[in-house]
């Protein structure tokens, strides 16, 4: 790991310790675990040193958010959303915004985005949450649901229309207006903190406003880049913590008078989680490659990511459940854990079928090889 | 303009034509409406942003990144030159 990111791991194992479990069953994360992390610039370690950040790059940040993936993907997906806040401030923000904004999601503050609404899932095109211009002040005004980390942020980025186009506009989660209030025992990522909002005639100043006039899909899909590409190497610590535990298991557990990795029909389900990872790995290597270079193909190596992630985690978490058997058949196992938490990458940032669909406009329209 | 600005516009505008039109595999003149015209997915619009920034080693950030800037390749090239409005052309 390079050096923005040295004995990050560790400070990682000491906050989590063995209480993900108990996290993914209380759902919550206590607010030190958060906070710490936060002042350290880890849960968004891609800002710029300039703004009070890490500076790490997509490859070392990526492998990062694996090793917090594998120990608990509802502390990876707290991540996942502040790092793409930082991202959407950095993608939209002027340098004023850069300023005020980033070095506190580097420093302690936490943060969430808000995209998806009661009628806007996976058609987002159809939000109606609105950012209105009134003078030097903005009003805005919607329904927001399903937002990661919500129940956590201090500011919550939230998408909506304006004007003609769209903006993204920072919400202080104290603002009068916003109302908060916790998804009921989501089916993974217990801890994550989804929330729905609700912004009624919220008030803010103009200068909360990131960018503005952008297409909409152009500004959902620059704010969504992150978050799959974190996604996507969250699903590779899955995959990492289930061959952990499979393999683990089947070194150890005898039946039938030998070990069950000397059993061929285990064996093949270890031989697929170990290829499942290195699919997983070397995809999410590649996009965060393109991420480094500045290449444009990071717009669908990142797409082909989450969707390679999410499918084989999904499949990897059943295998490894099938691996353990009645070992891991109780609340809060990793593997159990591990089962819900993938099945959900599965649906958001872009479900599989939405990614499906973009990776097919993709190969319907790109040049002869 | 000068001489040299001009002839830097002209080649940025080559340039980007030549990505658009392997993109969309159409010729694509300078002053359509990509977006209009459906040849633009979101999708591509981020790839095209992307491009740009590694191609003219220029940064398009906040309110530069308006649809404006992207509907056609014209508008496209002015972003590009004004983006780079401050540095010497590299060839001189």
């Amino acid at each position: 790991m390079s050096e923005p990111l040295a004995g990050a791991r560790e400070i990682v194992d000491d906050l989590v310790g063995d209480r993900a479990a108990e996290w993914d069953r209380t759902g919550l994360i206590p607010d030190d675990v958060l906070r710490t992390l936060s002042a350290r610039g880890l849960l968004c370690a891609g800002v710029p040193e300039a703004s009070g950040g890490l500076g790490a790059s997509s490859a070392a940040n990526g492998e990062f958010t694996a090793f917090v993936g594998s120990r608990c993907s509802s502390l990876r997906s707290v991540m996942t959303s502040q790092g793409m806040a930082a991202w959407t401030i950095q993608r939209l923000g002027s340098a004023q915004q850069h300023a005020e904004y980033l070095p506190k999601l580097a420093g302690g503050q936490l943060a969430a985005v808000a995209f998806s609404e009661p009628e806007a899932g996976s058609d987002l095109s159809a939000m109606t949450t609105t950012i209105e211009q009134d003078d030097d002040t903005v009003v805005v005004r919607g329904q927001k649901v399903w937002t990661t980390a919500a129940h956590y942020a201090d500011m919550i980025v939230v998408v909506g229309r304006y004007g003609s186009g769209a903006a993204a506009v920072v919400v202080p989660a104290s603002a009068p207006g916003v109302t908060v209030t916790r998804v009921a025992q989501p089916s993974g990522c217990r801890a994550a903190g989804h929330a729905n909002v609700t912004l009624d005639e919220v008030r803010l100043p103009a200068t909360a406003v990131l960018g503005g006039g952008q297409p909409l899909m152009l500004l959902v899909t620059t704010a969504l880049a992150y978050g799959r590409i974190s996604v996507a190497w969250g699903c590779v610590g899955i995959l990492r913590a289930c061959l952990d535990a499979a393999r683990g298991h089947a070194r150890t557990r005898t039946q039938f008078g030998k070990r069950l990795a000397d059993h061929q029909l285990v064996a093949r389900h270890l031989a697929n989680l170990l290829t499942s990872e290195q699919i997983a790995t070397r995809v999410c290597e590649h996009a965060s490659r393109c991420w480094d270079q500045g290449s444009p193909e990071m717009v669908v190596a990142t797409v082909l990511a989450k969707q390679v992630g999410a499918v084989q985690a999904a499949q990897g978490a059943a295998t490894a459940v099938q691996v353990l058997g009645s070992a891991a058949a109780h609340e809060g196992h990793v593997v159990e854990r591990a089962y819900r938490d993938a099945k959900l990458m599965e649906l958001i940032e872009g479900s599989t079928e939405i990614c499906e669909l973009i990776l097919a406009d993709h190969a319907v329209s790109m040049p002869a090889t | 303009m000068s001489m040299d600005q001009a002839v830097t516009a002209e080649a940025t505008e080559q340039a980007i034509t030549a990505f658009v039109s392997e993109r969309v595999k159409a010729e694509v003149p300078a002053d359509q409406d990509l977006f209009g015209s459906g040849l633009v997915s979101s999708m591509f619009a981020m790839e095209l942003v992307v491009h740009l920034e590694q191609a003219f080693s220029v940064q398009i950030l906040g309110d530069d990144l308006k649809r404006d800037n992207f509907r056609t390749i014209a508008a496209m090239t002015a972003l590009v030159v004004r983006l780079r409005g401050g540095e010497k052309p590299a060839d001189v």
